[in-house]
């Protein structure tokens, strides 16, 4: 088992405080999340995950976790650990946006300050720069490639400022 | 058949990868597809600013597709990372009305609104429309490479947003790759994910999955890993270096662009392919490629 993210790393001998049907429901007005309450533990996700032996908590038992309404789910490290390859959402058999589920799930962790730093790092970088990466430009004359085209800063910044990426944190 | 569009290359091809673009703009040419600059462009996003803010994302890519729908022009990406945002957004923006009127709120600020009138493809798409084309330039060919193909996730996964291939059984590309005299070869796990945008959150895991694919794709005998995307190229041509298994043994594949085997069979200029910049030795398969 990976020691490399997350706190949540197991359920043995865990107790939930509180079920919360309210959080199933916020879960559920996600992007994607509204099939969410058809999951029927079929574990069909799981079976093709490219991370289900390298997680503690496997996606079938994320989806259970919604459906009882347990925010601890986003302590779990399936959450940041997801590939986003899609093969759950690509066949789970209820038609269910799962992969799409836990991008909003990654969303409401992020807010709450439970995220790997690098994503803080690329949400600073993408705001000062446009980009997460620079182009290298020895290589791009040796190929004879023109200049990558410009972009205006200011618009990106605008645009930014006006969804609030850099205030996200501050508002939970 | 569309031939001209605005090319959005992304953030990782002109970083580490401009050798898939100079190839890439080689086998335009040949083909005589149009590629426009796309001015303006920044960053799509990707999965990354998904992760963090889908109402950021939505319209940092929102941004992008209506820069291009005011002037007119269809969109080509060679990088899966950026088609799967771009074509995601596009789906989100499509479909929740909601949504596309938030983006648009921040976006009436630049001068500029989404409407979706502008179609977003991946250059092997393109490359498809013109095979029978294609078929007919093979000059040069590959015989005895055998290509451990890996399409990557975003180009088939959703298929309802990506629209392209088979998702469980996808074969277009690879129709292309043996266009050039190589076989491309079945292996297990052909269609799990690189793991490389696991690069962000952990090295470990990400280098975990890589080491199972590259060890089924030499025990299915394939003698060079062939992509389409600048993410998944920087698992297998930069996290791959000197990379071992278990006992010590190299896993080490040749990795080369979809664009860099074409170009090579169709005779185009070499230095324009960029083979130089490969970082894992092409030497096991240089008398077969002709380098």
């Amino acid at each position: 088992m990976t020691e490399s993210w997350g706190r949540f790393k197991s359920f043995e001998g865990m107790t939930f405080k509180k079920l919360d049907a309210k959080f199933t429901k916020k879960v559920s007005e996600l992007i994607g999340g509204q099939d969410l309450t058809a999951c029927f533990q079929c574990a069909k996700c799981s079976g093709g995950c490219p991370v289900s032996d390298k997680v503690n908590i496997q996606i079938h038992e994320v989806m259970r976790m919604l459906l009882f309404g347990l925010e601890e789910v986003l302590e779990t490290d399936m959450i940041w650990l997801c590939t986003t390859c899609y093969t759950c959402q690509e066949r789970c058999p209820q038609g269910i946006d799962i992969t799409d589920i836990l991008f909003g799930l990654k969303n409401m962790a992020y807010r709450k300050g439970i995220a790997p730093p690098g994503y803080v790092a690329a949400a600073q970088g993408l705001y000062n720069n446009g980009r997460l990466y620079e182009p290298t430009d020895w290589e791009r004359e040796d190929l004879e490639l023109d200049d990558v085209p410009e972009f205006d800063i200011n618009d990106v910044k605008k645009l930014l400022d006006k969804t609030r990426l850099l205030k996200l944190q501050e508002e939970e | 058949m569309n031939k001209t569009y605005e090319v959005f290359l992304g953030c990782a091809i002109p970083n580490r990868f401009n050798n898939y673009e100079s190839s890439m703009r080689a086998v335009a040419e040949a083909l005589d597809i149009k590629l426009l600059d796309f001015d303006g462009a920044t960053c799509c996003g990707t999965v990354v600013l998904k992760s963090i803010d889908e109402y950021s994302w939505l319209s940092m890519s929102g941004r992008n597709i209506a820069l291009a729908e005011k002037r007119g022009h269809d969109i080509v990406t060679p990088c899966n990372g950026c088609f799967g945002s771009l074509k995601d957004v596009d789906h989100v923006l499509h479909t929740e009305e909601e949504q596309r009127k938030a983006v648009n709120e921040v976006l009436k600020e630049l001068g500029l609104e989404y409407t979706g009138k502008s179609k977003i493809r991946h250059f092997v798409e393109v490359l498809y429309d013109l095979k029978d084309e294609i078929a007919s330039k093979i000059v040069k060919p590959l015989e005895g490479l055998k290509v451990a193909f890996h399409p990557g996730c975003h180009l088939l996964r959703p298929s309802k947003v990506a629209g392209f291939d088979d998702p469980e059984l996808p074969s277009k590309v690879d129709e292309l790759i043996e266009l050039t005299g190589a076989k491309s070869i079945p292996w297990n796990l052909k269609l799990r994910c690189c793991g490389s945008p696991l690069l962000i959150a952990s090295e470990d895991v990400a280098t975990r999955i890589l080491k199972e694919k590259l060890a089924d794709a030499k025990a299915s005998g394939a003698n060079c890993v062939v992509t389409n995307c600048p993410a998944c190229h920087t698992q297998y041509d930069v996290q791959a270096l000197g990379l071992t298994d278990e006992n010590g043994e190299s896993l080490e594949l040749p990795a080369l662009f979809v664009t860099q085997i074409l170009g090579l069979a169709m005779g185009l200029d070499e230095e324009r392919l960029g083979l130089e910049l490969d970082r894992i030795s092409l030497d096991p398969v240089s008398d077969i490629l002709g380098i």
